[in-house]
């Protein structure tokens, strides 16, 4: 999918297109757009595993631009990665025009054809959608239709192939989905406390046959279903203070490298209930997932051509030590229940004194499925005991304290407990037990000058292996200094350091300016080898040594 | 590399020669803090100024962002008529946080959850936090990405000359 003719007459098109509404006496429009530049200068490093780059410097590029003119709306993204920085899936090496689209935004009806993003409610059968951070790219280059016949009601139909680094997949993915939002219909529930709106989505995708044997007698081979459906209903209820939101997905028959090649059929649960009041906030939600990786392609392990999206229910935490151990949905099979209160003591009271006090109570709890086996490709795969708890795979504890002392100081404390199961991570081993704990002060010097301490300790009872190699185990403290000047300037030093049973030490200096929507940023360090999660997905990237540097802006 | 370098600054250049005052997009759907869905030409505020801030529940400096001017809201609310619109991007992950994350705040600006992200990619954002000042007639007349304590001030000048301007 490098630039060729097809594109070039595609802009051309977009461009008359804006043309044409400006002829027609609909002066005006508007170009925007965004642009984001990664680079790194690496070097070997054995002690934390960072690779020779034979290339030295390794860069990404992407550039957004969009045209927008009343209801009409194109836009074409530029990528080029030369070579992919550290973390980014080696496909992506090259350069071109990733996406581009054409848009009709009209009150009661959307056209979107080319590249699109989409969900259907919270993505659990659906969800084209991209982390620039994280090498992820879903889109769906085809066509999307919402209509919206009358408020409180909108109708989505869409088509399309999913993208695949610069290709796109072979699987042909379809979809529909309606929502109704029963106070908008009903004029009597117009203003009542009792808000509802219902919603339900159909998925298909469609497959050319291929030739898997089928392992017991490979003179056979597997009957696979060329058409795969998946269906899901939810609603969002509330009432005052509370809430209650729930989703409920089926997925059929749907044999893969994902799940082995089995047949059973798939499903996920998800309810969550809320109450909050100004200055407390509860909520607590639960989560049942069975054989639901959904694909458009179903000889794809890697992390792209997900057609839907199942989040994870764990807390996103942001401390460097309490997101060491970050939690990644297992779509072929997890339970778990998760926890979250936050509470203010007000002003003025034995607690809150003069100014308040935060605080922040999270649990969680993921197990995998108690399953019987039944056999391998082929077979229905393995049966479940219901909602029954299998092997736990993942829990976490946390209490966050944040107080403001006075008119310079802010305090916030945090204290976090972590049991990992390495088995998540596809690697057999003893349980993790990590406790955290961090200690975030900012001082205000006056209206231009702000500086931040942190400090964390991690206590854990796993040491390293060279055998297995998790560079993550052992004991860790960690401490950073930023200086800000206003928003425009900010300098930072952090050091992470293995002092027990662990191996490695983790400097980074880091200096950034920003000014308006412009942000330059250098750093120079190691990076830490792990998982990165942004924005909710996670993924391994390799540790990095050298100098970084990042420019977004947009205009 | 050359070429792509040449493009990247052609692509620039025609940008800011274009970049005039843009306007809000106007009919993206995101959702109210209900789950019902509305359309981005909803965001309005008779004439006055508006901020628009994007955020996410799991960021740190956007919830002291959002805490900041939360302390002088109603000051800055009686002084200019602005209001604060806080589009939070949580996903799936998060998005069923962000009505007892508003509440537990005591937060009173007007919030919208932008799930599926249409309306941060038509504003360009590429990090959060990430707040606009959309002037009377509502055009986006100021911009920013990241938040520090004490850039509160900075927003209320710009906020100040847009009411000003507004008021004309």
């Amino acid at each position: 999918m490098k630039i060729n003719y097809k594109h070039y007459t595609l802009l051309a098109l977009m461009a008359c297109a804006g043309l044409g509404a400006n002829a027609q006496g609909i002066m005006g429009g508007h170009v925007t757009g965004n642009i984001q530049l990664d680079g790194q200068i690496s070097s070997a490093d054995s002690i934390i595993g960072a690779q020779d780059v034979p290339e030295k410097l390794l860069m990404n590029a992407r550039a957004d631009i969009l045209y927008t003119n009343g209801d009409f709306s194109a836009g074409m993204r530029f990528e080029a990665y030369q070579n992919p920085i550290l973390g980014f899936n080696a496909k992506y090496k090259g350069q071109g025009i990733a996406n581009y689209f054409a848009s009709y935004n009209g009150e009661r009806l959307s056209v979107t054809v080319g590249n699109f993003y989409d969900q259907f409610g919270s993505g659990m059968i659906l969800r084209a959608y991209e982390d620039r951070y994280l090498g992820l790219d879903n889109s769906l280059l085809g066509i999307d239709v919402v209509m919206r016949p009358f408020d409180g009601v909108t109708i989505k139909a869409l088509a399309g192939k999913q993208r695949y680094y610069w290709e796109y997949g072979a699987g042909l993915v379809r979809g529909i989905d309606g929502e109704v939002n029963f106070n908008s219909i009903i004029k009597s529930m117009a203003d009542s406390k009792f808000r509802f709106t219902m919603g339900a989505g159909f998925v298909s995708k469609y497959e050319d046959d291929q030739t898997i044997p089928y392992p017991e007698n490979p003179s056979f081979k597997l009957n696979l279903p060329l058409n795969v459906g998946a269906t899901a209903i939810r609603a969002d209820l509330s009432y005052g203070n509370w809430g209650l939101q729930c989703e409920s997905a089926f997925k059929g028959q749907d044999p893969s490298i994902m799940n082995d090649y089995i047949y059973r059929k798939g499903q996920a649960q998800m309810i969550n209930l809320t109450y909050s009041q100004k200055g407390l906030s509860a909520n607590i939600q639960a989560k049942y997932v069975d054989n639901m990786s959904f694909k458009s392609v179903r000889s794809e392990s890697g992390e792209m051509l997900y057609i839907n999206y199942i989040p994870s229910i764990t807390k996103q935490h942001t401390y460097a030590f309490l997101s060491m151990y970050p939690y990644a949905t297992q779509t072929t099979g997890e339970m778990g229940l998760q926890a979250d209160l936050m509470y203010k003591f007000k002003k003025e009271t034995l607690l809150g004194g003069k100014y308040g006090t935060d605080i922040h109570l999270n649990g969680s709890v993921i197990t995998g499925l108690d399953t019987s086996r039944i056999g391998g490709a082929g077979t229905y795969g393995y049966t479940t005991a219901g909602f029954t708890p299998g092997e736990l795979y993942y829990a976490d504890a946390s209490l966050e304290v944040a107080k403001k002392l006075n008119s310079k100081l802010k305090l916030t404390c945090t204290y976090g407990y972590q049991i990992f199961n390495p088995i998540v991570e596809g690697h057999h081993g003893d349980l993790h037990h990590n406790h955290v704990v961090v200690g975030d002060l900012t001082w205000k010097l006056n209206k231009k000058n702000v500086l931040r301490f942190e400090a964390e300790w991690m206590g854990s009872d796993s040491k390293y292996d060279s055998n297995v190699d998790d560079k993550r185990c052992g004991d860790w403290i960690m401490g950073l200094v930023e200086y800000n000047f206003t928003s425009a300037w900010f300098v930072s030093l952090s050091d992470q350091y293995a002092y027990n049973d662990g191996v490695g030490n983790y400097y980074n200096l880091s200096v950034g300016y920003t000014h308006g929507a412009t942000r330059l940023q250098l750093g120079y360090g190691k990076q830490r080898e792990g998982l990165l999660c942004i924005g909710g997905v996670c993924r391994q990237v390799p540790a990095s040594n050298g100098l970084t540097f990042s420019l977004t802006t947009s205009f | 590399m050359k070429k792509f370098i040449l493009s990247l600054v052609c692509l620039t250049m025609a940008g800011i020669a274009l970049a005039q005052n843009a306007t809000l997009p106007q009919n993206i759907t995101i959702k109210a803090l209900d789950g019902s869905s509305v359309q981005t030409s909803a965001l309005q505020n008779d004439g006055k100024p508006m901020i628009i801030s994007f955020w996410a529940t799991w960021c740190k400096p956007c919830n002291r962002e959002l805490n900041t001017i939360k302390e002088v809201y109603e000051e800055w609310q009686e002084e200019t008529g602005v209001k604060l619109i806080a589009i939070s991007i949580d996903d799936a992950r998060s998005a069923t946080r962000v009505k007892p994350h508003v509440n537990g705040n005591g937060w009173e600006y007007e919030v919208y959850i932008d799930q599926n992200q249409d309306f941060k990619r038509a504003m360009n954002v590429v990090n959060v936090p990430h707040t606009f000042v959309v002037n009377g007639k509502g055009e986006i007349v100021w911009q920013h990405t990241s938040f520090v304590e004490g850039s509160e001030e900075e927003l209320l000048e710009i906020v100040k000359k847009a009411a000003a301007e507004s008021a004309e």
